[in-house]
């Protein structure tokens, strides 16, 4: 007896075992000869595709990229496997591992600057002038000269509606405070002064959570001590790895101090050091705070969490400084759809994931996405029906007299994430703002 | 007849091998891999080394002059410690209370066992809603008690002066209470165990000769528990050297100031997310040898006896 049970046990333990083999198995025999799979090869029968995005979590655009997902779905039979997520540094990273350890999506809507320079260097995805020689209309409704270019000099990303970045005002705050709303000429002294009085009557003057985004704030106080030609330029450090004094380095210096300044005069939240964004931009939303630098995609956020009081809210300059007008802002286009390689190189996903990138990126999609943003189509998108705040964006993106990017985009994850987690030790004192620029720039 | 199997070696090999080889290839190998890692420049995950770190011990320096992994390994060394005596010590507190009752033994049983059945992540959120600054439910009862102070201003807005549970004054203790509660079930749960297996005539017996309750536990209960206890506090150690899900939903990255690292969040942090993972690996190794001398500590001061 019990050597059929011994017996039973290791025939299962063999199944078991072949059955693991089994599962690492390729699903679908590919002929090793066929490198250059055509679009003559369609996929015969619905295909399931991994896609990953930024349109997840409370993402302004998420209604709008489920739609047009169940109408891809519909139109192709095929099925999408939707891991999109809240974008952050977290995400980026862990986007970038899933790449590096095989595991990425055969889709991925990904930033276009230096982030993406890991996964296009190590060939993970593919050129859009590659797709193009099998699908020759592949972005054909894009403007060429929009197309982000990588380091290597080709295109990849089929770019999505860009962003803007700007001052979201609470009216009601000000209203009780006395403190008119803020024009196109709004300088920095007034908004001091604005910020003491809101303070003065219980208020807190600035939403943001120096813990989580100092970012928004720390882009604005560069320009607002540079100016829209000189943004983008780096500090740089001497052969002993010493901060170069210099006036790039001075202006970063400079805006870190300027958010230390703001920080010592209690215009930030008392949690500012302990709160997440999403704490703040409740507070901000619920009449708590007055002002929040944040991004076109907030839009999205208060005609979905603040429907019913959308006229409270109004979008301004950020108070201009020194030589640079309030009107002058940080914008552009960051993110953009990706083939990955594993995709286009298996015959039953490639025409699928390029017909859904068409299908995202198509004229009638994009005018869903985009309401008063930048967009790369030909033909521009067609918003409507604008509600009160994007209404609000588009009666200040009016104003503007330039864009530039932002410059937190062209540095490396790594000196980004030193750079703004010492944000904090600067504003408390316990490190000086050139300690941390230079603490940065040699991570970068 | 019976005893045959046991004679016969080669069947129990055939099924202690695989065993032997998966954790061969799933635990010691990447451990090994992970040393060598530690000596490599390697700026993401999955990524090739770009060469050896120069000088080759680098990351190893690094550790000593890195001072928020020296702030990681205070907060950890604070956490075993608290661990040890709050978490090990209520489970014995609520257990011994538990077994002494007649009636109702299961249902506490279940109700202390509970929390470790929730996710970390779950109960994070919910203590992360308990702390809240603005609103959160310990705030709003310490302002009904009149604990926090308030003011009304001349436009007739109240301010409240609201208690920051995340803040350098606190932090410690809004970390440390999630993770001691979620696990004091299960201690609870091991020592109320070795309750059970105390002869109870070892416990008539003293009663007859007029023992009371607090001296019964003292000189029967407790000696009787040496080993479990012993057993509690190893795994309570080693356990607490290896948090990181709670605190990282809590605090994120080193929350308030980089003062709230543990050393499981900070290698996480330089891994994950600043994408240094020779160090991160080289944290993983600290990590592994604080975990190996403290709980070798740990056996030989609380070394089991057969004196029971």
């Amino acid at each position: 007896m019990k050597k059929i049970i011994a017996l039973l046990l290791a025939l299962t333990l063999c199944l078991g075992l072949a059955a693991c083999a089994a599962g690492t198995a390729p699903t679908e025999p590919q002929d090793p000869g066929n490198t250059n799979p055509t679009a003559t090869e369609p996929a015969a029968q619905s295909v399931t595709l991994s896609v990953v995005t930024s349109y997840g979590g409370d993402d302004g655009n998420r209604k709008n990229f489920e739609a047009a997902v169940a109408a891809y779905e519909a139109s192709t039979g095929n099925k999408v496997n939707d891991g999109s997520a809240t974008s952050n540094e977290e995400w980026k990273a862990k986007v970038l591992t899933d790449f590096e350890v095989g595991s990425e999506p055969d889709v991925l809507f990904f930033f276009i600057n230096a982030d993406a320079e890991p996964i296009i260097s190590a060939n993970k995805v593919v050129s859009i002038e590659e797709i193009r020689e099998v699908y020759p209309d592949y972005a054909s409704n894009m403007k060429e000269s929009m197309l982000p270019v990588a380091a290597d000099g080709k295109h990849y990303a089929v770019p999505s509606s860009g962003f803007w970045e700007n001052m979201f005002v609470n009216k009601t705050v000000l209203e009780a405070c006395g403190v008119a709303i803020p024009g196109p000429d709004y300088t920095w002294d007034q908004f001091l002064a604005d910020c003491q009085t809101i303070k003065d009557n219980g208020y807190t003057p600035i939403a943001c959570s120096l813990f989580e985004v100092p970012h928004y704030w720390f882009e604005f106080t560069l320009l607002n001590n540079g100016s829209l030609a000189n943004h983008l330029e780096l500090p740089t450090l001497d052969e002993d790895g010493n901060l170069v004094d210099d006036a790039v380095s001075q202006k970063w210096i400079a805006a870190l101090e300027d958010i230390k300044s703001l920080y010592e005069a209690g215009f930030f939240p008392e949690n500012t050091l302990t709160a997440t964004d999403a704490e703040t931009v409740s507070m901000f939303g619920e009449g708590e705070a007055a002002f929040l630098i944040d991004g076109s995609w907030k839009c999205g956020y208060f005609s979905e969490n603040h429907a019913d009081n959308l006229e409270d809210y109004t979008i301004c300059c950020v108070p201009g400084k020194g030589d640079r007008p309030a009107t002058d802002a940080i914008g552009g286009i960051s993110m953009g759809y990706f083939i990955s390689r594993k995709a286009w190189e298996d015959p039953a996903k490639q025409a699928a994931a390029v017909e859904f990138v068409k299908q995202l990126t198509s004229d009638e999609v994009m005018s869903t996405f985009v309401t008063t943003e930048v967009t790369a189509l030909k033909n521009g998108a067609a918003p409507a029906d604008l509600n009160a705040i994007q209404q609000a964006a588009a009666d200040c993106n009016a104003n503007v007299t330039g864009v530039v990017g932002a410059v937190q985009d062209t540095i490396s994850a790594e000196a980004k994430g030193d750079l703004f987690g010492n944000v904090q030790k600067v504003v408390t004192g316990q490190m000086t703002a050139a300690e941390a620029v230079a603490s940065a720039m040699k991570l970068n | 007849m019976s005893s045959m199997i046991y004679k016969k070696k080669s069947p129990l090999l055939f099924f202690l091998v695989p065993a032997f080889l998966f954790l061969v290839v799933y635990l010691y190998y990447p451990f090994l891999q992970n040393i060598i890692n530690t000596f490599l420049d390697i700026g993401g995950l999955g990524r090739a080394a770009e060469g050896v770190n120069d000088p080759w011990y680098a990351n190893y320096r690094n550790l000593f002059q890195d001072p928020d992994l020296g702030t990681a390994i205070k907060n950890t060394v604070l956490l075993t410690i608290f661990t040890v005596v709050f978490q090990v010590g209520i489970a014995l507190i609520l257990a011994l209370l538990v077994d002494s009752i007649r009636v109702g033994g299961k249902v506490f049983r279940t109700v202390y066992f509970f929390p470790i059945v929730i996710s970390a992540t779950a109960l994070g959120l919910m203590f992360n809603l308990m702390f809240l600054y603005k609103g959160g439910m310990v705030n709003q009862l310490l302002l009904n008690m009149g604990v926090l102070e308030s003011e009304v201003m001349g436009n007739g807005r109240q301010i409240v002066q609201w208690l920051d549970w995340k803040d350098e004054n606190h932090f410690l203790f809004t970390m440390f209470l999630p993770v001691i509660w979620q696990y004091v079930g299960f201690y609870f749960v091991i020592i109320i165990t070795g309750l059970n297996n105390i002869p109870g005539d070892l416990l008539e017996a003293a009663a007859l000769d007029g023992a009371s309750g607090l001296k019964k536990v003292r000189y029967i209960t407790l000696p009787m528990l040496r080993n479990v206890l012993c057993t509690c506090l190893v795994l309570a150690i080693t356990g607490a050297l290896k948090v990181f899900d709670l605190p990282w939903v809590m605090f994120g990255a080193g929350m308030p100031q980089n003062q709230g690292w543990l050393t499981g969040t900070y290698m996480y942090d330089q891994t994950f997310n600043k994408m240094n993972v020779d160090y991160g690996s080289t944290i993983a190794v600290l990590i592994v040898v604080l975990g190996v001398v403290l709980s070798n500590v740990a056996n030989r001061l609380f070394k089991p006896t057969e004196d029971y």
